[in-house]
């Protein structure tokens, strides 16, 4: 599985904020399912990807979930 | 975006400004209280007090974890920083936070190798790249972010990685807001709900504000229609003398919340008889620490540290800031002594923080009413 994780120099500063810090979760697609390792290689809209634990979601493949400190926790509702 | 651009609209948030404007009583004065710092940060980043009529004032509360750290645990996080052979972790706001005798960037300056992660399996991965060595993770929030350092910890524990240990600081959110409502000098009229809190304990944990305290909540997403929208779901209870729990956030926050999430904190964590908070002292049953199942995984306990109090300093107006007693430009050091790039208090430190979010985007706004 190709990973890439996000630089966490970008991630927090004091103008653009800390995601972490700010309990703020992002949006992000289940791109591929890692079951063995619990994990899944996800992708927010500007193409960033990022392996999440998803061990309390249950994800599928496309799935939307809100990631936060790259733990999903939740599933976006999608409507039809 | 997906589910950004819809709720940045900015004809939908006149037309939401116009709604608010058609339910407030002229006559009377609001006051309604945003408890997440990811909502202050929204509400100053998007200009949103400003769609707001002058009697619908916004008052920024607890809700930035790193704004209520004590003094006293960030010099125990540097203790532990600075024994040989550590590798101590932790978030990138954490890093600037002052202690007593500096923060965790003028320790790392000194030689203590402090590594700034984004997540705490960021931590755990150098945990296993350098066997050798005891990597510390700080883990702060609220339960938010709690769920990923339990999931890590229990990771951990599965995989025998034994040189992995985590100084929890995890608060709660709820004792906070019912410390915040007995203290006789707020006088708020409801409350923004923590949106991504929620996700974890649902909305069912805030039932408590219109049943002991008259007072509504409605959980919020973060873009700026969402937290506009909020704020006239309030009104609308005031207007209509209804006192109820709502969820503006329904696209993600179940009422019930993330029952495998309450499962696994509950597994990992235990709650603190006590624990110190930033301008607001202690309060009970308002942070966590691991269970015993995890003790052996806990930094505390493995190294010890001096666990010293420490009180703020005299010149920080944290405190007030934090109640909503004060705006954070009322605080004397605000701007002047205390800025993002030297700050004295947390609020400041954080972008989350109001003074900081008020630093970065609010006081524009007040220029511009000055000219």
């Amino acid at each position: 599985m190709t990973v890439s994780t996000p630089d966490p120099a970008l991630e927090c500063d004091h103008t653009t904020g800390c995601i972490t810090c700010g309990d703020e979760a992002v949006a992000m697609t289940v791109l591929k399912l890692d079951p063995e390792r619990g994990l899944a290689l996800c992708a927010d809209d500007e193409g960033r990807r990022e392996t999440v634990e998803i061990a309390l979601v249950d994800a599928t493949e496309g799935d939307l979930l809100m990631v936060h400190a790259a733990t999903a926790i939740a599933q976006v509702e999608v409507a039809a | 975006m997906r589910f950004v651009d819809e709720f940045r609209d900015a004809e939908l948030g006149r037309v939401v400004a116009g709604e608010i404007l058609a339910t407030v009583d002229p006559s009377r004065h609001y006051k309604v209280m945003e408890v997440c710092g990811g909502h202050t940060h929204a509400i100053y980043k998007y200009a949103i007090d400003d769609l707001l009529p002058e009697n619908v004032e916004l008052v920024h509360g607890p809700g930035c974890p790193v704004c209520v750290i004590p003094m006293g645990r960030v010099d125990d996080g540097i203790a532990l920083a600075q024994q040989e052979g550590v590798i101590f972790t932790c978030f990138g706001d954490m890093l600037r936070v002052p202690g007593s005798n500096g923060s965790f960037l003028d320790a790392k300056a000194e030689g203590a190798d402090i590594r700034m992660v984004y997540s705490p399996l960021d931590a755990l991965r150098l945990a296993k790249t350098n066997p050798d060595r005891q990597v510390i993770f700080f883990a702060i929030g609220f339960e938010t972010t709690a769920p990923s350092t339990a999931l890590t910890l229990m990771r951990a524990k599965a995989e025998g990685i034994e040189n992995f240990t985590v100084m929890c600081n995890h608060v709660t959110i709820v004792p906070p807001l019912r410390a915040l409502l007995d203290s006789p000098d707020l006088r708020l009229d409801g409350f923004i709900g923590p949106g991504h809190v929620c996700t974890v304990v649902g909305a069912r944990p805030f039932e408590f504000i219109p049943a002991d305290y008259d007072k509504p909540l409605v959980v919020s997403g973060f873009e700026p229609l969402d937290v506009l929208q909020s704020v006239q779901m309030i009104l609308l209870q005031l207007a209509e003398d209804r006192r109820e729990v709502e969820n503006q956030y329904t696209r993600v926050v179940p009422y019930e919340g993330n029952l495998k999430a309450l499962e696994v904190l509950s597994e990992v964590f235990e709650l603190r008889p006590h624990f110190e908070w930033r301008g607001l002292g202690f309060i009970s049953q308002s942070a966590l620490k691991l269970s015993e199942a995890y003790a052996d995984l806990d930094a505390e306990e493995r190294f010890g540290v001096p666990g010293v109090r420490v009180a703020d300093p005299k010149a920080c107006q944290c405190g007030e800031v934090l109640k909503g007693v004060i705006k954070p430009w009322e605080c004397k050091v605000f701007g002047t002594a205390c800025t993002p790039e030297r700050p004295i208090g947390t609020c400041m430190v954080s972008p989350e923080g109001a003074c900081a979010a008020y630093y970065n985007y609010g006081r524009l706004s007040q220029e511009r009413e000055a000219v």
